[in-house]
């Protein structure tokens, strides 16, 4: 297994002036190996959205540092591309030129831009409307607009940010299998934040687990299931064991997000 | 039952029906207009009926009156209206830009946003004379703060999200401000613009009113002075055709500029 890339001894605290310090992530330490598919589930606010964002350039670590191909991240760059939870598709541009966004920022020129946006459009079903506007398509379609421009730009790490959370369950159950379509036909290294245990388990090679805030990393769970994988590989029982299992991990942390109940310092035990 | 009114399809969103809307309008607001005149209010001197006015406004048009007028008036709207576009929306992106400025800026923009403008009239037309100079600075002056405000308020409100997508395909401070802030503030500027245009008509006919040469509201003044109604009703009507015509004129540049908003 080559690293790819790896998450050291990282922290975040967010101080807004005048307010309690929220302290977000505490001592996060990850490896990702090249080509691995990984999630990262948690109750709301463990600070998923956070890390992503560090990884992605957006936000800096409080300390700590990501390296990427043994190069310390510190801004955006083109080695890593981000699915964002909202839909971030500019309303004011057709779906083409969405898909061609990132290439166009990069000074590419029009045509080759138009030429690689197309192919990425092909992939993920959505030929036939390039000329469309995002809020002519459905929030399934602008989903795989929101992937297609993140791949368009090639980059060798995706980040995904609860890329499917807003849409309804049938939708998100092909959009996933899709995703791994993609996913296995382009061979990039892919970390999927998400709240939805059964997503991550079908989706990953390893499922990891976060508590509530500050978020640390709770568990790490390899999952076995050879690929390619079948929808139907959830109604299976194996695959609702580790739903469970992982659930059991969560449980306690998204009672105590929830004020149900007192941190016991001790967690749920396995 | 379909009504008369969906039979004719007058509902529809198309261009005929559209002139068939307004022209049903205009017919209803002229025969009120002439029942009221001929049957309620008979004194001439407070309204004329439509044919009347119409007389009037041949009358000008023979005398070359309705010509200086127009000139003038329109002259005044269609150098100072854009001047005033353009330095409201560069003001708006350099607020916008600045946190600082905006911060000392906006209590005299509140200001002067809420201040009538045309109170001072009086003094510009001491200061610049009779002339054009005075018309511009104060059709300037109406109409170039809610572009500022609208400038501002549309690129500060820009979504977070897409901000925050163009910096992670490591767009430059100039490429977020073409490509996502400016398109994000177009609506709201548009909406900025068309307020400015309605305020730019008001500001030209009262600097006229305070003392002019020529100009739509000169001949008002002059009509009503020497009680010809017929007269002063015919530059008014001129008046809102003008209106009618540059919101139309906006509205169309809105759906070219914008084409990506849902109607």
């Amino acid at each position: 297994m080559v690293e790819k890339f790896v998450i050291q001894n990282l922290s975040k605290t967010f101080s807004i002036h005048g307010k309690q310090p929220v302290e977000a992530l505490r001592d996060i330490n990850l490896t990702i190996a090249d080509g691995e598919f990984v999630s990262i589930v948690g109750a709301s606010g463990s600070g998923k959205s956070t890390l992503l964002r560090i990884i992605d350039g957006l936000e800096s670590a409080s300390s700590g540092y990501v390296l990427v191909d043994g190069q310390r991240v510190t801004k955006p760059g083109h080695d890593r591309a981000m699915v964002f939870q909202q839909d971030s598709l500019l309303p004011w541009r057709t779906v083409l030129d969405n898909v061609a966004y990132g290439l166009l920022l990069a000074k590419m020129a029009r045509p080759e831009a138009a030429a690689i946006s197309q192919r990425f459009v092909d992939l993920t079903g959505l030929r036939g409307f390039e000329g469309h506007y995002p809020h002519q398509l459905s929030g399934g379609m602008r989903q795989r607009v929101n992937v297609a421009r993140a791949l368009a730009m090639d980059p060798q790490i995706l980040l995904l940010d609860e890329p499917f959370a807003s849409l309804d369950s049938q939708t998100r159950e092909i959009m996933q299998s899709e995703l791994l379509k993609i996913w296995q036909a382009q061979q990039k290294t892919v970390l999927f934040v998400t709240h939805q245990i059964d997503e991550a388990v079908y989706l990953s090679d390893r499922v990891v687990v976060f508590s509530a805030r500050p978020g640390t990393v709770r568990e790490d769970i390899a999952i076995p299931f050879p690929r390619p994988r079948e929808l139907s590989l959830k109604r299976t029982e194996q695959f609702g064991r580790i739903v469970d299992r992982i659930w059991r991990h969560i449980e306690g942390e998204v009672r105590r997000a929830m004020g149900l109940e007192e941190r016991t310092g001790e967690g749920v035990r396995t | 039952m379909r009504s008369a009114y969906q039979r004719l399809g007058l509902g529809q969103d198309t261009w005929n029906a559209s002139l068939a809307r307004n022209t049903l309008s205009l017919v209803i607001l002229l025969v009120v207009w002439d029942v009221v005149a001929r049957f309620l209010v008979t004194n001439r001197l407070i309204l004329v009926p439509p044919h009347e006015v119409l007389r009037a406004l041949l009358i000008d048009a023979r005398s070359g009156e309705l010509l200086t007028h127009s000139i003038a008036t329109l002259t005044e709207i269609a150098v100072s209206f854009p001047v005033a576009v353009a330095i409201g929306v560069m003001v708006g992106v350099i607020l916008s830009a600045n946190r600082l400025f905006a911060q000392i800026a906006e209590p005299l923009l509140t200001a002067f946003y809420s201040v009538p403008m045309v109170a001072l009239a009086p003094l510009f037309i001491a200061w610049l004379g009779l002339g054009f100079g005075s018309k511009f600075a104060i059709i300037l002056l109406v109409a170039v703060f809610p572009v500022i405000i609208t400038t501002e308020v549309g690129l500060r409100s820009t979504d977070k999200v897409f901000l925050d997508a163009a910096r992670s395909f490591n767009a430059t401070p100039l490429q977020i401000f073409t490509t996502v802030q400016f398109p994000f503030a177009l609506p709201y500027i548009i909406g900025g613009v068309r307020v400015a245009f309605a305020r730019a008509l008001v500001g030209a006919v009262v600097a006229e009113f305070f003392g002019a040469f020529a100009g739509y509201g000169f001949a008002i003044l002059a009509a009503g002075q020497s009680f010809n109604t017929g007269r002063l009703l015919a530059y008014v009507v001129l008046l809102a055709v003008l209106g009618m015509v540059g919101s139309i004129a906006l509205r169309s540049l809105e759906r070219r500029l914008t084409p990506w908003r849902e109607e």
